[in-house]
């Protein structure tokens, strides 16, 4: 138990010298815009459609799940609400934020471990170039951006998934749907509550991928250890924060 | 000139470095030598200021190179060419891109001049024409030679190299030891070369340096290495089957 709670401070620690280290360079600009552009492209672009489909089913997911209350109470016209209200303060950014943790969290521990393993940080670091400069701060910042624009259009696509799922097995119309969502009773601040949850889980995913990455000892096996790591870290983290971000909104 | 005084190197209870000490002087390509796991490559990167020692000092033109602050140290590192072990190519980058990193990064060199050079590497190291070769794609031999054409393509004053000819033929391995002599006579860079090579090593080498379970039991010329009577020395360079080692 004391080791576990050792090893839990170490890797907090560890982030925090991490996270540090990454503002300097921010505040100072100091970061490479050709690496930031190629992370955007891996982590963004390439997550579309997993971003897509899982979006499109969570909507579906939740009028499935929804249904049998909304049919006892008649509450056909309060579909919108509840489905904009649940994806846009917690469903969205939770899930998409989980998918992009397995997606891209693991894929960048498992390229920098590598990198580590195979010498290439070391190699950086003998052509007098930061690593933190050139390969950190850039995917970290692309992990945010990647996170908080996924979070967006996944918002709009559960919502219409849901929209769909609710027209099919409710028979909600879209129309009422529509009106259910723009009734007054969700605004702004419901949207800016999830894109808060979407860049907060972003910066807690983007410190744990690349800090196990960099932190791998023992070759192959190591690398395995430190994906396996970030992914356990990284969704415990999002539950946390997740809980700690909407009390603190919620009052 | 490089000064290594008293490294001292340690992970966790394994002792790799005993109180080594040396000095490579300007001009001067030294051959480090020793069985597997003597503390080489570590005493390597520690000289071009990658790992810090429990103590010691490496002086680089008169400059504790570990007194100096990070950010000092980054800057001081572009004096240094390394070749790694283990190649250290950037998987994501083509073969001209990996040879051109370093220009780009360290001169104001035209995309014209930067081509020029990389193909003149590429010649040097007998691979023509692997420009869009990706690393992946490379023999193990071949990622060695584009790792040589990497670190030497700055000319830097100071060059560190970790196994120059493993994994190559003996053809193509003794090519490898003449060039890197003739493009550090050309330069005249100081150089330390780690090789477990000795036969062609000692071809090139002005002085030799023998580790031993992390500490130098041997420091002297290429010709004193050679008729050394030491008898682990005596072992190790002419590759005696018999001996304490």
């Amino acid at each position: 138990m004391g080791e576990s709670l050792l090893e839990m401070a170490e890797t907090a620690g560890g982030m925090g010298v991490l996270f540090g280290r990454i503002l300097v360079r921010l505040a100072r600009l100091r970061f490479d815009g050709a690496e930031f552009l190629r992370s955007m492209y891996k982590m963004g672009v390439k997550s579309v459609p997993i971003v897509i489909v899982t979006a499109l089913f969570t909507g579906g997911i939740m009028v499935i799940q929804a249904a049998p209350i909304v049919k006892r109470y008649g509450a056909q016209g309060l579909l919108g609400w509840g489905a904009g209200f649940g994806t846009l303060r917690e469903i969205g950014p939770l899930l998409t934020a989980l998918m992009l943790s397995g997606r891209v969290g693991a894929n960048n521990t498992a390229e920098l471990g590598t990198m580590v393993v195979t010498e290439q940080i070391d190699a950086l670091r003998a052509l007098a170039i930061d690593p933190i400069s050139f390969l950190i701060t850039p995917r970290f910042l692309a992990f945010i951006l990647t996170l908080f624009l996924s979070t967006l259009y996944a918002d709009a696509l559960a919502l219409l998934g849901a929209a769909y799922a609710g027209k099919g097995l409710l028979d909600v119309e879209p129309s009422v749907f529509y009106n259910g969502l723009t009734s007054g009773l969700l605004n702004f601040g419901d949207v800016a509550v999830g894109l808060i949850k979407s860049v907060v889980f972003g910066i807690i995913m983007a410190l744990a991928s690349c800090h196990f990455g960099l932190a791998v000892k023992g070759g192959a096996p190591g690398v395995g250890r430190a994906v396996n790591a970030t992914v356990v870290a990284s969704a415990a983290g999002i539950f946390v924060l997740d809980y700690f971000v909407s009390f603190g909104i919620s009052g | 000139m490089i000064q290594i005084d008293r490294i001292e190197k340690s992970f966790g209870h394994n002792r790799v470095l005993r109180e080594v000490s040396f000095e490579v002087p300007k001009g001067c390509l030294y051959g480090l030598i020793g069985p597997g796991a003597s503390g080489k490559s570590v005493l390597l990167k520690i000289t071009a200021g990658l790992i810090r020692p429990e103590r010691g000092r490496i002086v680089v033109e008169a400059q504790d190179i570990f007194s100096m602050a990070d950010i000092e140290l980054q800057k001081f590192r572009a004096n240094f060419g390394m070749l790694f072990q283990n190649y250290a190519l950037f998987d994501y980058l083509t073969v001209y891109e990996n040879i051109a990193f370093p220009l780009r990064r360290m001169t104001t060199m035209t995309e014209e001049q930067i081509r020029d050079r990389v193909a003149d590497r590429l010649k040097r190291v007998q691979l023509p024409g692997f420009e869009d070769r990706m690393p992946s794609g490379l023999s193990g031999g071949q990622k060695k030679r584009i790792g040589v054409a990497r670190a030497t393509v700055m000319q830097a004053p100071y060059v560190l190299y970790d196994e120059p000819a493993a994994g190559l033929d003996p053809v193509t391995s003794q090519r490898i030891f003449n060039l890197l002599r003739d493009e550090q006579r050309a330069a005249g860079s100081t150089v330390i070369m780690v090789s477990s090579d000795i036969e062609r090593l000692l071809t090139v080498t002005d002085r030799v340096g023998m580790l031993y379970k992390g500490r130098l039991i041997f420091d002297g010329t290429t010709e004193e290495a050679k008729g050394s009577q030491d008898p682990y020395v005596r072992q190790f360079v002419h590759g005696l089957v018999e001996g304490p080692l």
